[in-house]
């Protein structure tokens, strides 16, 4: 709560009280205790505010608005009244009514120091930058401190990085910046790390990279110093600007004299090395080669300054530094792809990569160190037999397979098995050898675990990766035979991990995949769970869930998961902007322009965008019923069917798609071009579920006069609000449709252990698309003969009975598409139909939506009844009028569906029960069999129940 | 301060590519965060971090572009009362990457950002159940300096645990007398 300082006030102690019960979470009291104080002291603002604060806090939003109105047009000038307005406005994010609330008070109290900073960080919340520049101006000239002018410098930054005309930027705003600081230098005002760190901002994105270079080796540069390297990773990027590589050059040898371990000095010496040889870059012939010192151009030299550093190494007493000797692979590399026959002077890959092995294989970095490599590599097999000769091994057991006797012999023998899948050559075993080979893979992980019996419960066995190993086979098996024992026994075993490694987040994520896949969503829950994911791991990994919950039925679940993300999502605005400011007052000037990228990434969120569409579809599938209205729906989630808010053309997949662990070869890991289409395939899938959300909400504004709203934006707009906005989106609805149809003929494959398939390509065989479509369709025929006078419509009279019949057609095509069982048990073998779960959530997604538009239905044809009624009376002419009858009809039909769907769902029931009595039996063949019958199907029955009420 | 599974080796054998750690890395840090000493925190508090001391938050990365580890954090306390010092938020290493001595390499550039500042010491709390992280600073110099009861408040009904607040002398403390030993445990609330 607000600062409180001096106690001496005795409106201060009057006040504490409420402060105390707002801090406690007591906001009655508060209110209460505010009316009290008032009723004595009716000039006490602040109380006011405190009670708004009440208020708004037990969701009295518009009451705590006003009471706060009431006393900011009074424009208040105590800091009570004014921090109690800050958090107040805050909390109901008009950080915009803040600025008011300070400009007021600074043009009343025009020397306040305190108040001129609370308005600049008030702009900086909103981010206003140009009134920015000149707050921090003023201040600068009410107390001339060196932060406020620097403040002000950094908002033409700012107004610089965020200008649409880049050309403004560039011969304006950062010229500008630039002679503001350069000012500050002559005058030699310069006091700290944070202006100069500014100043070389300014200078880089100005391109003056000369200029910059200058300051960071100059006297200014002496002042970065809080971060290690400070200057030499600065001269670094300005060298490789500039083009500079003899600096480049001599610099990187320098600090990998000092460090021969730092990777990315490597790169740059060898970046450099190859630019100078194709320059024909030659010494000087007096004189230092450069600013930096000695440079090594040639290709000799850069073999012989990686073999001294190599040298060093080798004769180290203690164990050697990776750096040098990864370091000659690359090298290697790199004169390979330069066809250059120096490489061999550097020795034999196969060789090298042998002795790399035997220096570092018991490391479990070694197989991520090798992959980078093992494309250098021609003979596969022999390699991997001459690595494992020398791994130490027991004299092979009774199944034949000889055992490490320590965990350093273990983690070599599992890397070589690493290294071999990486290789390629688990893959291009047939099926007897692959079976064999899970079999050693899973007697070593059982033999393993003796060496980790004393580890805790925090920590993984020794041997896990074994276990994944063979895992990653059974995967293996079932994409090649379709064999989906494979899947079943993979699931155990995986298990059995869990069990002596309760830590293993590999295990849960492959869990989680395998049982998804496999149609059991219920034992995902409690695995993710134990995930611990939070904060920003929604937007990264949140996809595992929300993927699949809605799609196999978890309805809750689903509803569930949504909010977890996006409560995130919507805290992250507040939160973010809070440490911008805190960005200023450290003078973290680099931190700003990244803190306003991360927010933009996370607003930009394809997941953000994902939940919010579906957690509104899902409010109203689990609302379809004839209790609730379609309009209060609507309105209570804020939706604007009119608006398309979804930023399409700038999204950021954060999705974390490598989070499960694999070692597969290059060509079957997840590929640049497998990721982009996936996002594709993810936004086209997006379109169809937000146009879907839109059409269903242009229902509810097409059977009622537009909302306040509504009314107030078409005003805004200066049109008229237009009825017809039910076509328009039909038709994008059709045409995503149709590109989504032509994106699944690519036949895009992903890796199994990437992203899964969106719900698009099940969606379209099903038929729901098609079956929804026409229910718009027919809400649109409905719509025109609304408008019409009735006499005029006997053509969309006949479309829309049409209609009313076709959508009942379609609707028992996707019914027949949901039969059979769920779980086939044959000859002791399970065999999961995840697709007939996945077809029947469609079919009641469709139901839900024909729910509606029969809702639609009935609102028109009601009234048109009843006026046909009267007319009938008065005049006596026999009008027969189609819809009606169709639309009973129609209802008819429905109900017989649905009594249909509901011995459907109920025969599954029983022979799931009947599955979960006979675990017993099953459970020898696979333990995990037992979890996967929890299908949870009281969610399908309750919605088909309500719908069931249409008519 | 959470050290999962760290090993000390008897050497290092690192090869990384040391940087300042940025917002973007939060979106590939689930291989380090997914470990149950970890904690993943909201994005004020990585934030709030990043905005005042960034050069105390750094991160190691591979050669293939996985992120390895980080250390995260802060410079406090009164110079007048010789307490300014550094202070050890978060260290994690991811699991493929442990035993390779990244976690000694990270707490020896966070003490040498605190001799820049002239810190006094440098300190951490650590889980009293957590001997290997335990033994692997004491084994980087660092001992008890006290034992903070029931720091660590546990969930799932399990009792809380103590913390120990272990410190290292830093030059500027030429008498080591900031890491003498206190005669008795304190209480949570009696920490700043």
């Amino acid at each position: 709560m607000a600062a409180r300082g001096h106690v001496q006030d005795p409106n201060d102690r009057r006040l504490r009280p409420i402060y105390d019960y707002l801090d406690n979470g007591n906001n009655k009291m508060a209110i209460q205790q505010a009316d009290k104080l008032l009723k004595k002291h009716k000039d006490l603002h602040c109380a006011k505010v405190l009670k708004a604060i009440g208020l708004q806090r037990t969701g009295k939003q518009d009451e705590a608005f006003a009471l706060a109105q009431e006393v900011a047009t009074l424009e208040p000038t105590d800091d009570n009244s004014l921090q109690a307005l800050t958090i107040l406005y805050r909390e109901m994010h008009r950080p915009e009514l803040v600025t008011k609330l300070y400009e007021a008070a600074v043009r009343k109290v025009p020397s306040s120091e305190e108040y001129h900073s609370h308005l600049f960080m008030a702009y900086a919340r909103v981010g206003e930058y140009k009134k920015m520049q000149q707050a921090g101006m003023t201040l600068y000239k009410i107390v001339p401190k060196n932060p406020y002018y620097f403040w002000s410098v950094m908002s033409l930054v700012m107004q610089a990085i965020s200008a649409q005309d880049k050309k403004l930027s560039q011969t304006m705003f950062l010229p500008l910046a630039e002679r503001m600081v350069e000012k500050m230098v002559k005058e030699e005002k310069i006091e700290a790390e944070a202006e100069v760190q500014l100043y070389y901002m300014i200078l880089e994105r100005l391109g003056k990279y000369v200029e910059a270079l200058e300051v960071v080796r100059g006297q200014l540069g002496e002042k970065l110093t809080s971060e290690l390297q400070s200057r030499e990773n600065k001269c670094m990027s300005l060298y490789k600007q500039l083009e500079r590589w003899p600096e480049c050059n001599a610099l990187s040898c320098k600090l990998l004299l000092k460090n021969p371990d730092d990777w990315q000095f490597y790169m740059s010496y060898f970046d450099s090395l190859f630019h100078l040889i194709d320059q024909g870059w030659e010494p000087p012939s007096e004189g230092e080669h450069c600013s930096e010192g000695e440079v090594r151009s040639s290709v000799a030299q850069a073999i012989a300054f990686v073999e001294e550093r190599l040298a060093v190494e080798e004769a180290k007493e203690t164990r050697p530094l990776r750096g040098p000797f990864l370091a000659r692979l690359e090298l290697i590399r790199r004169l390979r792809a330069r066809g250059c026959p120096e490489e061999q002077e550097l020795g034999e890959p196969l060789e090298l990569m042998f002795q790399y092995f035997i220096k570092f294989g018991d490391k479990p970095c070694c197989i991520s160190d090798l992959k980078i490599y093992l494309d250098l590599l021609t003979t596969d097999h022999h390699f991997i037999n001459r690595l494992m000769e020398t791994v130490p091994l027991s004299e092979p057991q009774d199944d034949g397979v000889a055992l490490p006797g320590d965990t350093r012999a273990l983690q070599r023998h599992l890397c070589v098995a690493q290294l071999s899948r990486a290789l390629g050559l688990h893959h291009a075993l047939d099926t007897t050898g692959k079976l064999d080979l899970i079999r050693q893979l899973k007697s070593h992980y059982r033999h393993g675990l003796q060496f980790g019996k004393s580890c805790l419960k925090t920590e993984l066995q020794f041997s896990d990766m074994y276990c994944l190993l063979a895992s990653h086979v059974y995967i293996d098996l079932w994409a090649e035979t379709g064999d989906e024992t494979m899947l079943w026994q993979c699931l155990g075993l995986l298990e059995e991990g869990l069990s002596h490694s309760s830590s293993n987040a590999q295990f849960k994520l492959l869990l989680i995949l395998l049982f998804c896949r496999m149609g059991a969503f219920e034992p995902v829950v409690d695995l993710y769970s134990s995930l611990d994911a939070k904060h920003v791991q929604h937007d990264t990994i949140g996809f595992l869930l929300t993927r699949y919950a809605e799609s196999l039925g978890q309805f809750a679940a689903a509803s569930q998961s949504c909010n977890f993300s996006l409560r995130f999502f919507h805290s992250n605005q507040k939160d973010t902007s809070e440490y911008i400011i805190q960005a200023y007052k450290y003078g973290a000037f680099e931190k700003i322009p990244e803190f306003i990228a991360f927010r933009s990434r996370l607003n930009r969120s394809l997941h953000f965008a994902q939940v919010r569409t579906e957690r509104m579809l899902l409010d109203l599938f689990l609302e379809a019923d004839l209790s609730s209205s379609l309009e209060d729906n609507v309105k209570s989630m804020g939706l604007c069917p009119e608006e398309d808010d979804i930023p399409w053309t700038d999204m950021r997949d954060n999705r974390d798609l490598t989070v499960l662990t694999s070692w597969d070869p290059a060509d079957r890991q997840l590929s640049e071009e497998q990721r982009s289409f996936s996002l594709q395939e993810e936004l086209l899938w997006l379109k169809v579920r937000f146009l879907t959300l839109r059409l269903v909400g242009t229902l509810a504004v097409l059977s009622h006069p537009p909302t306040p709203r509504n009314a107030e934006k078409a005003a805004e707009n200066g049109v008229v609000a237009k009825p017809d906005i039910l076509r328009p989106l039909l038709d994008q609805l059709n045409t995503t449709l149709q590109n989504g149809a032509q994106f699944l003929e690519r036949g895009v494959q992903y890796p199994f252990l990437g992203p899964s398939p969106t719900r698009l390509a099940h969606a379209l065989a099903s038929g729901s698309c098609h079956c929804q479509v026409l229910a718009f369709q027919l809400a649109a025929y409905v719509q025109e003969l609304d408008a019409a006078a009735l006499e005029e419509t006997t053509e969309v009279q006949t479309q829309i009975s049409n209609s009313f019949k076709s959508l009942l057609i379609q609707l028992k095509e996707i019914l027949n598409k949901c039969k059979g069982d769920l779980l086939e048990v044959k000859e002791g073998q399970c065999k999961t139909q995840p697709t007939l779960l996945e077809n029947l959530v469609f079919f009641v997604e469709t139901v839900c939506v024909v729910h509606w538009v029969s809702c639609f239905c009935a609102g028109v044809l009601r009234p048109l009844k009843a006026s046909l009624q009267k007319r009938k009376k008065k005049k006596k002419e026999p009008i027969s009028m189609v819809v009606f009858s169709g639309f009973q009809e129609f209802t008819a039909g429905l109900q017989s569906l649905f009594s249909e769907v509901l011995d459907h769902i109920k025969g599954q029931e029983t022979s799931l029960t009947a599955l979960k009595l006979g675990e017993l039996t099953l459970e020898e063949v696979m333990p995990a069999g037992v979890r996967i019958v929890g299908f949870k199907k009281t969610q399908l029955l309750r919605i088909s129940l309500e719908s069931d009420v249409l008519t | 301060m959470r050290v999962p599974l760290p090993f000390l080796h008897e050497c290092t054998v690192k090869m990384t590519t040391l940087r300042a750690f940025t917002c973007d890395d939060l979106f590939k840090f689930n291989n380090i965060n997914l470990d149950p000493l970890t904690e993943t925190y909201g994005i004020p508090f990585y934030l709030q971090y990043l905005a005042h001391w960034p050069e105390y938050f750094i991160v190691a990365e591979a050669p293939g572009g996985e992120l390895m580890g980080y250390i995260m954090g802060k410079a406090e306390g009164s110079v007048a009362r010789e307490e300014w010092h550094g202070h050890v938020t978060a260290l994690s290493v991811a699991p493929e990457f442990r035993r390779l001595g990244l976690a000694a390499k990270l707490m020896e550039l966070l003490e040498e950002i605190s001799e820049r500042k002239g810190g006094f010491f440098v300190d951490l709390f650590v889980r009293v159940s957590n001997q290997v992280a335990v033994n692997m600073y004491k084994q980087l110099g660092y001992s008890v300096y006290r034992t903070v009861i029931e720091y660590y408040s546990a969930s799932n009904g399990e009792p809380d645990e103590d913390a120990y607040d272990m410190r290292k002398a830093l030059s500027r403390d030429t008498e080591k007398k900031s890491i003498i030993p206190l005669p008795h445990p304190v209480r949570p609330e009696d920490i700043e």
